[in-house]
């Protein structure tokens, strides 16, 4: 993942920026990661491969969504 | 499409990959095929809601490349996520009531990999007036179960992608008072409501809260659906579960149904579904019976499945690319 997608997201699993998605999966592991991140803040780079293999597996699906993110 | 038991069965044996729906009646005269099915008597047809047991809503799954079919009990449900195609979409359908779909309904959430892979499906019933049989039916085999979880998976040709989404009339006020539980379960008698102990059945009785309106908990702007099934005894029952450590509240009142209901369709940039169920509730607190609500057909389900067990939602499927 690009460094700018990267610290994005980073701040979007924080709850700095917000960004609701028309995919319904991608907001529910969106949801699933801060949670995650709420109960372990270590838990950033973990979250990070997460959000990466979603992108990566279905990237017709993504890049709507990660250049929106990107924009934030 | 809504179709005769004739015309079903010309499909099947045509060697056509099929998702059946309809009541057990018909699913049991079927012959052996590439098919799955689940019972239920009540439908989404291109003509409107409609109750019937003499035809079947069928799918056409002219868009996969490859299938298979398994069946899967509360032991091995989660044996979907290692189990389906790389790029798929896997369509499952659990008996309402039964263990594995309870089991399902509380653990899916939590699964490792389960939102990597594009998973719909539905919970089978019957006729609300006279509880008939309720089963699933694995085609290969002509098999039916009360207590197993049927499921296709489909493999999607490269270059395209299943999108799974829904349609859901409800959303909250974020003034009101936050609801959270201590388990994930189906049935609770305390709950925390900003911050203090109470017992849910009393606090929804005291409120006067409307139960035809679901809880809701916002998942990063989509909203996920628990519908009440009970309140009774200081005991508050629901159609799927509550999860410890999400932010709940009741839904905001809808005093057009229907009429929401058509209007979110409306804003929805669905084009071609290649699957889609909708919620019993839905049909019956909205009067869908004889209402159209294009593109929108299938059965009228018992809880929808859209990676994890909702309520009073339609979910649907694209393949989009």
């Amino acid at each position: 993942m690009e460094a700018l997608a990267q610290e994005k997201i980073e701040k979007l699993l924080r709850g700095e920026v917000k960004y609701t998605s028309s995919n319904l999966a991608l907001n529910m592991l969106i949801s699933k990661m801060q949670k995650r991140l709420q109960s372990d803040p270590q838990s950033m780079e973990a979250c990070i491969k997460e959000m990466d293999e979603f992108m990566s597996k279905y990237p017709i699906v993504a890049k709507v969504d990660l250049a929106n993110i990107v924009a934030l | 499409m809504l179709i005769t038991l004739e015309d079903t069965i010309r499909l099947i044996e045509e060697g056509k990959i099929l998702h059946i729906a309809a009541d057990d009646s018909l699913l049991e005269k079927l012959p052996k095929g590439k098919w799955i099915g689940g019972t239920t008597p009540y439908f989404m047809s291109e003509e409107g809601g409609i109750f019937t047991k003499d035809r079947l809503f069928v799918n056409e799954i002219d868009y996969a490349e490859d299938i298979r079919i398994s069946t899967y009990g509360k032991y091995n449900i989660f044996q979907i996520v290692e189990e389906c195609y790389d790029n798929g979409l896997t369509m499952l359908i659990m008996p309402y009531g039964s263990e594995v779909a309870a089991k399902y309904s509380k653990e899916a959430p939590e699964v490792e990999e389960l939102l990597m892979h594009p998973t719909i499906g539905w919970i089978a019933g019957a006729d609300l007036e006279a509880m008939g049989s309720i089963k699933v039916y694995d085609g290969t085999t002509c098999n039916s179960y009360t207590d197993k979880a049927v499921v296709m998976y489909i493999k999607i040709p490269g270059g395209k992608s299943a999108m799974i989404n829904m349609v859901n009339i409800f959303t909250d006020d974020k003034t009101d008072p936050i609801i959270r539980f201590n388990d994930n379960d189906l049935s609770v008698t305390d709950c925390v409501v900003n911050g203090q102990k109470v017992n849910f059945a009393e606090y929804i009785e005291k409120k006067g809260i409307d139960t035809k309106m679901p809880l809701v908990a916002d998942y990063n702007g989509s909203y996920i659906n628990t519908s009440i099934k009970s309140v009774e005894n200081g005991t508050v029952g629901f159609y799927a579960p509550v999860f410890r450590n999400i932010d709940y509240r009741f839904a905001t009142k809808v005093d057009d149904y229907s009429g929401q209901f058509k209007e979110r369709i409306a804003a929805m940039e669905a084009k071609d579904p290649v699957f889609s169920c909708n919620c019993i509730l839905n049909y019956m607190y909205g009067n869908l019976n004889g209402q159209k609500i294009p593109p929108f057909t299938g059965p009228v389900t018992f809880g929808e499945v859209a990676y994890q067990l909702i309520n009073q939602t339609l979910v649907y499927c694209e393949i989009i690319g």
